[in-house]
């Protein structure tokens, strides 16, 4: 069972990141977007990416994160809008974190 | 004695002045531009007032950001604005910074980078709050 996360809110105000980051599963895949891109410069990330070899699929969506003047990370897959729809179909479940 | 008058006629002019705090992103609430408003308001009835940035609020005053690629109006650019308006103490706080990994590159000028303390001092030497 996979489930695509859906993170759109800052780290560095809320913890739902975090609560993201404690249920997510192996084939499971993130998408940052909104003030979740933020998340990007949060030292959560660095853990994540640790732990991620290659199995979960971190995402961004790219003019949130160019909106907001933020560099991505080489690690993490520039995506569109709609590019998430197809990954709603790909994954069994979605978790909106907000 | 001349000395210390001066310094309670400033501490009082300090005290009647409005601190208003911005402590979130720019993007996905209307606290930003709310905030702004207020200050423009205020400072077109020349009421003294500060800006204060913390938190993710820090996040309203970084360089190079685009709200139209997420289909916003960019309010942000009325940031520059302040000067006409006589809002020259704008405060920023260093931790909120260094925690979110950015550096000192603000799209305005004349932006002061307190340490906590400091600008915890700044911030008491108003008498009047507004926090969005």
């Amino acid at each position: 069972m996979s489930t695509l996360h859906l993170v759109r809110k800052s780290a560095f105000t809320t913890n739902d990141f975090a609560q993201c980051l404690s249920v997510l599963d192996q084939q499971d895949s993130i998408v940052l977007m909104d003030d979740g891109c933020y998340n990007l410069k949060h030292p959560l990330m660095d853990s994540l990416i640790k732990r991620a070899n290659s199995t979960i699929s971190i995402n961004v969506i790219s003019n949130h994160a160019q909106a907001r003047a933020i560099e991505t990370l080489a690690v993490v897959k520039q995506i569109k809008m709609n590019d998430v729809v197809e990954l709603t179909f790909t994954h069994q479940k979605v978790i909106t974190w907000q | 004695m001349i000395s210390s008058d001066t310094q309670i006629e400033d501490n009082l002019s300090q005290q009647n002045g409005l601190a208003i705090i911005n402590s979130k992103a720019p993007f996905s609430s209307d606290y930003g531009k709310d905030a702004l408003d207020v200050a423009l308001i205020f400072g077109s009835f020349e009421q003294k007032v500060s800006l204060f940035f913390q938190g993710d609020g820090v996040y309203q005053l970084i360089a190079d950001q685009d709200a139209t690629l997420v289909s916003i109006k960019d309010y942000l650019k009325t940031f520059s604005a302040f000067e006409f308006y006589d809002i020259e103490d704008i405060y920023v706080c260093q931790q909120s910074l260094v925690n979110r990994q950015l550096d000192e590159a603000f799209h305005i000028n004349d932006v002061q980078v307190l340490a906590s303390v400091e600008f915890g001092k700044a911030l008491n030497s108003h008498q009047h709050v507004l926090r969005f």
